[in-house]
């Protein structure tokens, strides 16, 4: 029983189980929803969702819809990333799907317009996305414009902008609203498989830009809790008036901040449109659900860059899941449902947890433990003093 | 009307965990009086007024109006019982008009309209009838604190509230806009109304209270009457005669300048006002100089110009030799160790563990971060095992303790510890003993101590008259911003030492270095026109 | 032109209402991103009523079932942000992001549910309502007046009386200014939040089923409302959080959104080969340049995005 305490009492414990309730609730719903429309094939339905490419019938077409599915992941991975980084310094980068539009614009543009090479495209991507993120970032430093809502403004500025820019001649598919595939277009600018693509029934989709993304997750977990810029960041992001005790520049660590967060947006973009995944429409009129996706990864991740891998695979994975079961009956939207519904009570996770421990404490019968009470408590009060 | 008492609080005990805040209180308000409530900063007055209005249930006691007894629960029952509070920092909505404030939750309509020419009327006549002049339509934004204040009155008066109570008001205002509150007050008073007017300043006390009771750590001291009791007899009842804190330490030998502050004069955020006010004096190594003062006095803003946190108005700062007026808080930190007031909004990253606060000021230095960016953990750990050793900071699983889970006391240990262990000329310590038990403010004391005598200079910024008496070698008291007064504490008496904290008392000298003081009477204009 | 202007028109009305749903939040202090998917679900109840009623409903039932409808799917859809942000102090960002995203699934399957529960072989996720929308039209020449936008022009005045000239508003706007002043003088600040995001419910789920039913008869749900409802938070921003302003900030980024539409009919307009895009990213564009320039003394609620905590005085 002591044992059982102690590990409820562990964060980490804690951001896993609260993820868990979120997952299992939310399936729970989706369920629901399947057995109102129809009740005969629901188990079925939700055991599709949850198992995805494992119900493919051979052992090639798994791998192959795994690929798939890992292929999506990458971007998706690395949009998470640019919100969780961001978060972890105090800043909500809901702006993501903007500076993931502009990766995608420059990225697709330099591809097919310039010519250039892979390497070439996605470092650009990534400085195109950089700038979006720190104009919100140099907005909220000297101009106080809250990073949401310029990140608001922005996604749609440069949905706007990159559907402009991709329309043009030598971009665009003459015959529909797509950019021309890059497989055509020129095959320079495709992400190497480096050999990965046999491992999945020979998926071309299935590039190095995988183990890229899980790259940049442990980069990012190691550049916050391992050197001294993460840990000025997360000072920042803890508690700004500490950091500007401590000497930390404030300003600059908030452009900073939400240009890597663009940066790794930008770079998701090219993940997803350099593999010849897909396409840009350039007559879209709703900013990518790439990047919102990417907030519900993070806050499923725990706000954990490592944590965040899993989370992103497990949202692809329900989302591509969705698309398998009984079209006839079932909409595949409910597995976006089912994601959409684990994001809201992603909202009640500090609830959650507060609700834990206070469980604990309660058990505990020991009184209010310092660790358990948030620092609003009387005791804090008293100890303040008048005021 | 055979009930003297508009109110009465009889013997009011409140706990919070680890502090009796209320000790057996009684407080009696009598009709148609000024009563004043007098104390330190920590005597218990708010607690005390939040049982009144509501905020908390005291354990003990009784609180009765017109010698019934009552419950209040919560401030709409204060409300009804017709109690009425100024606080000390306005409740008012800054983008709406003085009428909308004061009308706020007692608002009348027709129709579901909201009629405001009615009680348009009824704010005017109040304002004539008490000599509250402001205008109804201006913007509580447009307007100044002090006028604000005055709509926070009629608040009370247009609710018809008989007994008013004033959370420090003049804290805010000018030396005019306290003089006018005082006549107000009268005006009140002639009027029926009850007023209770919380305060740590003599000559507001002398100028218009009847009676005045006096709180001392919790506890009850004792009722009087203003007229027959001498300020500094209550000097002696707020700060109490037995200090009896001994602190071990050798005569100062102070020598070089370290830091020289040449008229500086912080803005406030509070108010329009400059929050500290034209400041010059002299730090030397080897001597430890307390800024004494009551809470509110300009002593936060000052210490925010001196170590950087906010721009000078005007002024100029010289650590070392080196001017650093406008030298960024990194580059100060190089000479300067600053303990600061409120340790969990700038001392600690509270989400952090322990061992990250230890570098919280040297984290960037090569001993903790590599060429290559990364951190040093192993040094780190080692750095945080050793000055907790060295400083007895006591952690549940040391190093990785998340400082948020550590007992106050250990916190503050560990944010000295981390600003002790630093290079530094200079200590600035601020409150350093705020909230400790009795142990551990004998050991910050010597760690005080020792600082000064290897040979760097102490600023100790207190609002504990024990610990102004006791630790430094000289005393500067602020008030209002400006250093009224410079003390010796070997010299000088707790009583007089209050009188200059209140206000009551200054002197004004030539030299800073200049042992040798003359006090002398201030003109205080209440308190004059009261004797008068 | 009369084509420019009865967009311009339907347009601002959509814009106007949502704003102002918009606004009463933010006014009681709970900020609401999630306006774009009320419109959605507004837009899911006032179409599936219009779907639902029996062919040849007298016009008078028709536009009042449809309305009452929308209004009532949209109160209850603001109950999830009330409910997250007010009771459970959430993050309101992820809650109003969720809420978008939860909008449009949750929509989707609906419509496709419902088509296919009808017939098996209809997998499209749109609705139709040709002939319903006739309900709310009525032609002076060669303008095609809706209903709506008379709603719209109520609304609006209702909406400046009731936040500037009754009690309601006056305490309403207290709580998202200073929810501890407000509590100081008895009001409930948890209620006076919670009527906020309804009311924004009621005028978001409105304009949803306005802006559907403005150019088109059938509308496909997976698209949600293609970025209204931020558009009109731009709409808000630039119009101060005051109806009047928002008023005139919606007929002006109704027109930016009505020349997108129909710019290729106006001759010089076409000379001038500006791309649609433009227009349509101009409103975003104004709004973020105002914000760079007010945002230091901007007019916006000062408590909002706040919780509120009674314990914390």
């Amino acid at each position: 029983m002591k044992e059982k305490k102690s590990l409820l009492k562990n964060p980490s414990f804690q951001s896993i189980l609260t993820s868990l309730i979120c997952i299992v609730l939310g399936l729970f719903i989706g369920f629901i929803v399947l057995l109102m429309i129809n009740p005969a094939g629901a188990g079925v339905a939700i055991k599709t969702i949850l198992l995805n490419f494992l119900t493919r019938a051979s052992a090639a077409a798994q791998m192959k819809a795994l690929g798939n599915t890992l292929a999506k992941t990458a971007p998706l991975l690395m949009c998470a990333l640019s919100i969780c980084f961001c978060y972890k310094v105090g800043l909500f980068n809901i702006g993501a799907p903007g500076q993931y539009e502009a990766g995608a614009c420059i990225g697709l543009y330099a591809a097919l317009a310039w010519h250039c090479n892979w390497v070439i495209c996605l470092l650009l991507a990534a400085i195109a996305g950089a700038v979006v993120g720190s104009i919100s970032g140099a907005l909220k430093a000297y101009r106080n414009v809250n990073e949401v809502i310029s990140g608001i403004m922005l996604n749609w500025i440069m949905l706007y902008l990159t559907n402009m820019v991709l329309s043009g001649k030598k971009v665009k598919d003459p015959a529909s609203p797509y950019t021309i595939k890059l497989a055509s277009g020129n095959k320079s600018a495709l992400i190497p498989t480096a050999g990965l693509n046999k491992l999945f029934a020979n998926n071309t989709t299935v590039t190095i830009a995988i183990p890229l993304a899980i790259l940049f997750a442990i980069l990012i977990w190691m550049i916050l809790s391992k050197t001294k810029f993460g840990y000025e960041l997360r000072a920042t992001g803890f508690n700004k008036e500490a950091a500007k005790y401590a000497g930390m520049k404030e300003k600059q660590n908030i452009i900073v901040t939400l240009a890597i967060g663009g940066a790794l947006a930008g770079i998701g973009a090219a993940f997803l449109f350099l593999t010849g995944y897909q396409e840009w429409s350039t007559t879209q009129t709703s900013v990518p659900g790439m990047g919102f996706n990417g907030i519900a990864a993070t806050f499923l991740g725990g706000l954990h860059p490592i944590g965040t891998i899993f989370a992103s695979f497990f949202i692809q994975s329900i989302t591509d899941g969705g698309a398998l079961i009984n079209k006839s009956v079932y909409p595949s939207q409910i597995s976006d449902l089912i994601s959409s519904i684990i994001i809201y009570l992603c909202g009640f996770v500090l609830f959650f947890k507060f609700a834990i421990n206070n469980w604990i404490s309660k058990k505990d019968k020991g009184g209010p433990n310092v660790n358990d009470v948030p620092v609003k408590d009387d005791a804090a009060k008293a100890e303040g003093g008048e005021k | 009307m055979d009930a003297p008492y508009a109110i009465e609080m009889v013997n009011i005990t409140k706990r919070f965990p680890g502090i009796i805040a209320n000790d057996n209180i009684t407080l009696q308000l009598k009709r148609g009086e000024i009563h004043a409530l007098l104390g330190e900063n920590g005597a218990g007055k708010s607690t005390l007024m939040s049982v009144l209005f509501g905020l908390y249930q005291a354990e003990e006691g009784v609180i009765k109006k017109d010698g019934k007894e009552v419950k209040i629960n919560n401030p709409n029952d204060a409300n009804d019982l017709g109690i009425g509070m100024v606080h000390q920092h306005f409740k008012l909505v800054q983008c709406f008009t003085v009428l909308e404030n004061i009308i706020l939750g007692v608002e009348s309509t027709k129709n579901g309209i909201l009629q405001m020419d009615e009680a348009r009327a009824k704010v005017k006549a109040l304002s004539e009838k008490y000599g509250l002049q402001v205008d109804p339509d201006a913007k509580i934004e447009d307007i100044t604190v002090g006028m604000q204040q005055r709509t926070e009155i009629l608040k009370m008066l247009f609710r018809d509230n008989e007994i008013l109570i004033f959370d420090e008001p003049t804290a805010v205002l000018t030396p005019q806009e306290i003089e006018e509150l005082m006549e107000i007050m009268k005006n009140l008073r002639a009027e029926g109304k009850s007023i209770l007017f919380i305060t740590h300043k003599l000559n507001e006390i002398k100028a218009v209270a009847d009676r005045v009771t006096v709180l001392r750590r919790g506890k009850y001291i004792g009722t009087v009457d203003v007229a027959n009791t001498s300020k500094e007899e209550m000097s002696r009842m707020m700060v109490g005669r037995d200090v009896n804190m001994v602190v071990d330490k050798t005569p100062a030998k102070p020598k070089d300048v370290i830091l020289k502050v040449e008229n500086m004069t912080v803005a406030s955020k509070m108010h329009s006002n400059n929050a500290v006010k034209n400041v010059s004096f002299e730090v030397h190594e080897g001597e430890i100089v307390c800024i004494a003062g009551i809470d509110g006095n300009g002593q936060t803003e000052f210490v925010y110009g001196l170590t950087g946190m906010e721009p000078l108005v005007d002024g100029k700062i010289t650590l070392c030799g080196e001017d650093i007026t406008k030298e960024s808080i990194r580059k100060r930190s190089k000479l300067l160790s600053h303990i600061p007031e409120d340790r969990h909004k700038h001392g600690l990253v509270l989400d952090y563990p322990l061992e990250y606060n230890m570098v919280l000021q040297r984290y960037y230095q090569p001993e903790f971060t590599s060429k290559a960016g990364f951190l040093k953990r192993g040094e780190i750990r080692a750095y945080s095992e050793r000055l907790e050793k060295e400083f007895d900071v006591r952690s549940g699983q040391g190093p990785i303790t998340i400082a948020r889970a550590m007992s106050g006391g250990n916190q503050q240990k560990a944010i000295i510890a981390r600003e002790v262990d630093k290079d530094h000329k200079l200590l600035v310590a601020v409150q350093p003993t705020r909230g400790l038990d009795v142990g551990a403010i004998e050991g910050v004391h010597k760690q005080l101590i020792a600082e000064r005598d290897e040979g760097r200079a102490v600023l100790l910024i207190s609002l504990e008259l024990e610990e102004v008496m006791n630790v430094p070698d000289r005393i500067l008291v602020m008030y209002e911003g400006e250093i009224v007064g410079e003390l010796d504490p070997k010299k000088t008496t707790v009583e007089e030492l209050g009188l200059y904290m209140a206000g009551a008392k200054r002197n004004v000298t030539i030299d800073a270095n200049t042992a040798e003081i003359e006090p002398s009477e201030v003109v205080d204009t209440a308190a004059r026109k009261e004797e008068a | 032109m009369v084509l420019l202007l009865q967009y311009t028109i339907i347009f601002a009305s959509v814009l106007c209402l949502v704003a102002l749903g918009g606004c009463f939040s933010e006014h009681s202090g709970v900020i609401n991103l999630g306006l774009e998917g009320i419109m959605v679900m507004g837009a899911l109840g006032g179409a599936v009523t219009m779907f639902l009623l029996p062919a040849g409903s007298a016009k008078i039932v028709i536009v009042l079932a449809t309305t009452l409808a929308a209004i009532l799917v949209g109160m209850l859809f603001s109950c999830l942000l009330a409910v997250a942000c007010i009771n459970f102090k959430a993050d309101q960002t992820l809650i109003g992001t969720a809420m978008n995203l939860l909008a449009t699934a949750a929509a989707t399957v609906f419509v496709r549910a419902m088509n296919t529960s009808i017939n098996p072989d209809n997998v499209s996720t749109s609705i139709q309502y040709i002939q319903p929308k006739k309900a709310f039209l009525k032609y002076f020449g060669k303008f095609e007046f809706n209903w709506f936008m008379l709603m719209a022009v109520i609304l609006l005045i209702v909406s400046y009386i009731v936040l500037y000239k009754t009690r309601f508003g006056l305490r309403l706007m207290a709580c998202g200014e200073n929810p501890q002043a407000a509590d100081s003088v008895g009001i409930n600040v948890y209620k006076m939040r919670w009527a906020g995001v309804l009311i924004s419910g009621f005028l978001g789920g409105l304009g949803g089923i306005v802006y559907i039913t403005a150019g088109v008869s059938e509308w496909k749900f997976e698209m949600g409302v293609a970025g209204f409802g931020f558009l009109a938070l731009a709409v808000m921003i630039f119009g101060q959080w005051k109806p009047t302003n928002i008023a005139l900030a919606a007929l002006l980024f109704g027109l930016f959104r009505a020349l997108s539409n129909v710019y290729t009919g106006i001759p010089f307009l076409a000379a001038m080969n500006i791309p649609s895009t433009v227009y349509n990213m101009l409103p975003y564009i104004i709004s973020l340049i105002v914000l760079a320039f007010t945002s230091k003394n901007s007019r916006a609620p000062k408590a909002e995005g706040i919780p509120y905590d009674k314990g914390m005085r």
